[in-house]
């Protein structure tokens, strides 16, 4: 039993690749300010890093469907980096402790304890990007959820440091407990310096827009 | 007399060098090949890192020959445990470190 629950974990992270919203994790002494926008929440996470392994920062996100928020402490931990000559992949675990409020039908400015946790993963090279994550919503009342999500994506041109560079990604969501529980986005990644921007449309019509900041 | 102040200024100039060796090594511009330089966001640590130290003066990062060029301040540098030490930091491996005097 335990032998076959191994092996589907294994196989479970070899073939599918863990995502995350570009590096959780900056460098040691740095701030980074992160804001997503998409069908089903809005969300910032402004972060610190005091060491490579893990920063720290609070998130605040509203869900929409079911018009809850999530206000709280939030820990990002890499657990592997392999830098290889011309890639290189991270697996982050991203949790975060704090309250959920929502005035949703019989949630009446109802506020309660919860917790979030999900693994993510990357890998890309100059010419291709491909990630996976996914996130356990838990709270008493207000929400319990699985989600995850992938990526992949390809550069149209090869820039260089300091260049604009732009990538081309399709993003696929799963979630379970929703009506239309497949979502496809297609999307452009664009960053110069310190600045990333995505922006997407999916395939209901609804519009993705993440920004992140570094400094 | 003259042997304590011979030995004395062989002395001194000996734990010149020492404290020189530490942070003044000779060499003006230093070619450092990593691994896993393929994101130009995520190599921004890099130049954060490296701008902080003051003997820095400027930094230039090559994706295409995963190369940092690291220039000094005149008779300033850093030794090569450090200049790992910082590329760690970054989130990097180092796999070369060539020294251009």
């Amino acid at each position: 039993m335990t032998k076959k629950l191994i092996s589907l974990i294994f196989l479970f992270f070899i073939f599918y690749q863990f995502d995350t919203n570009s590096r959780p994790i900056s460098y040691p002494g740095g701030w980074t300010f992160m804001q997503n926008n998409d069908y089903k929440r809005h969300s910032v996470h402004i972060h610190y890093t005091p060491s490579i392994k893990y920063s720290f920062g609070y998130r605040g996100e509203y869900w929409k469907m079911k018009e809850w928020q999530f206000h709280g402490a939030q820990l990002n931990y890499l657990l592997n980096r392999s830098n290889k000559p011309k890639s290189q992949s991270n697996l982050y675990i991203k949790s975060g402790i704090g309250a959920f409020y929502s005035s949703y039908k019989d949630h009446q400015n109802k506020g309660e304890p919860g917790c979030f946790s999900g693994l993510s993963f990357d890998w890309e090279d100059r010419r291709y990007f491909t990630s996976y994550e996914n996130r356990v919503n838990l709270s008493k009342t207000i929400d319990r959820s699985f989600i995850q999500k992938a990526r992949i994506g390809i550069a149209p041109y090869i820039g260089d440091y300091g260049d604009l560079h732009s990538w081309l990604m399709l993003q696929v969501e799963h979630t379970p407990q929703a009506y239309n529980k497949v979502i496809y986005t297609p999307m452009i990644r664009m960053f110069k310096g310190d600045f990333l921007a995505e922006a997407g449309i999916s395939n209901h019509g609804q519009y993705l827009l993440n920004l992140i900041l570094r400094f | 007399m003259k042997y304590f102040i011979f030995f004395s200024t062989l002395i001194f100039f000996m734990q010149f060098n020492q404290i020189k060796s530490e942070d003044d090594v000779k060499g003006q511009t230093l070619y450092v090949h990593v691994n896993g330089l393929v994101c130009d966001f995520c190599a921004r640590s890099i130049e954060k890192m490296f701008s902080k130290k003051e003997s820095v003066s400027s930094v230039d990062l090559s994706l295409e020959k995963m190369l940092i060029t690291i220039n000094f301040k005149e008779g300033k540098n850093l030794n090569d445990e450090k200049i790992i030490q910082i590329i760690q930091d970054s989130g990097y491996e180092v796999t070369e470190i060539l020294r251009v005097k």
